[in-house]
């Protein structure tokens, strides 16, 4: 590569060609969640403030929270943070207190547990707002044993 | 910016990203799986509010899932913007957008929901 290169041109391409397997996905994975709940985070602090500084709009917020893509992304959202987090302990931890850890083959099976941990702790939550959004949204009651509330 | 700076900054990334873990997860879990956003109006907004110990979990959600989420922010960006100069000026303009929404976000957790304003 040039040395002239644009640093967006060379980080650009280094996301999408390092072969750093396995350590490389997490940590774009990392970084995306990181960035989209802190998006997520910008326009909700502003929304929620919204009951002191516009009461009336609150509702109309939580209206679009409601609708069925909204809560689409919620579902990936409550991915994004437990996927952020496990993976983001795994990092605290291991530069706090035992940077040896840092060798690329034990980071392999570190990252592979990290993901498995994350889709269990996700699994669950995303499975109840998938029965709340159909029951809400769209009629579908998945348990009708339980009833609605 | 000083390397010292960095060295806290860096260190304050991995504690508070350790102490977001019980304070967002839980909020997370409560607020968007268990109450869900169908249960979730300006009335639930209000007896939450009026109590201390609520506003004082959120301020502290806010001041730290929102400062560890820009830093992170300017750490990315610092990937792409390699001047001396260009780093400034987005370290800057962060931080007061970083200000900006705090302060924002704590006026609305003191001053509580307001749901008596609404007219209709
Ligand atoms: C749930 C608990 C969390 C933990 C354990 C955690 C942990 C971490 C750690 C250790 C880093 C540094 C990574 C590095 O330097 O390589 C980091 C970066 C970051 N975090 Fe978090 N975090 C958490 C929550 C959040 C939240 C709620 C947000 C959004 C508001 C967020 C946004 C970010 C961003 C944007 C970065 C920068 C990503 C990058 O440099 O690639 N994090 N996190
Ligand atoms: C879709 C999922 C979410 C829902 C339904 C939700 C719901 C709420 C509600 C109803 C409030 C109002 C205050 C209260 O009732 O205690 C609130 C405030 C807050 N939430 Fe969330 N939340 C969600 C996700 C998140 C995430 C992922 C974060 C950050 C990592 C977060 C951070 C905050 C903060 C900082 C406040 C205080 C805002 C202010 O200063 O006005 N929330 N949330």
């Amino acid at each position: 590569m040039a040395s002239s290169a644009s640093p967006l041109k060379t980080t650009a391409t280094g996301y999408a060609t390092y072969q750093g397997r396995e350590g490389h996905y997490a940590f774009l994975l990392h970084r995306l969640t990181g960035l989209g709940v802190l998006l997520f985070l910008i326009i909700h602090i502003l929304d929620t403030s919204t009951v002191y500084f516009y009461p009336e709009l609150y509702e109309h917020a939580i209206a679009l929270y409601r609708s069925t893509p909204f809560m689409l992304g919620e579902i990936g959202l409550v991915f994004a943070v437990i996927y952020h987090g496990v993976n983001g302990l795994r990092i605290a931890v291991t530069d706090l207190w035992m940077p040896k850890r840092w060798a690329i083959q034990t980071q392999r099976n570190a990252v592979r547990i990290t993901l498995a941990i994350s889709v269990l702790l996700w699994a669950p939550a995303a499975l109840w707002m998938t029965y709340n959004m159909l029951l809400h949204n769209h009629g579908i009651n998945l348990l009708p044993f339980i009833g609605t509330h | 910016m000083k390397p010292r700076f960095e060295a806290i900054a860096w260190r304050a990334m991995r504690y508070s990203g350790i102490l977001l873990i019980p304070l967002a997860w839980f909020h997370v879990y409560l607020q968007d799986v268990i109450v869900g956003v169908h249960a979730i109006d300006i009335n639930y907004v209000a007896v939450r509010l009026a109590n201390t110990g609520w506003v004082v979990y959120n301020f502290l959600l806010l001041a730290f899932a929102f400062a560890h989420g820009m830093y992170g922010l300017r750490q990315v960006s610092f990937d792409f913007v390699r001047s001396e100069r260009g780093r400034r000026n987005v370290s800057i303009l962060l931080l007061v957008l970083w200000l900006v929404i705090s302060l924002i976000g704590a006026i609305a957790l003191i001053g509580g929901a307001r749901p008596e304003l609404i007219t209709h």
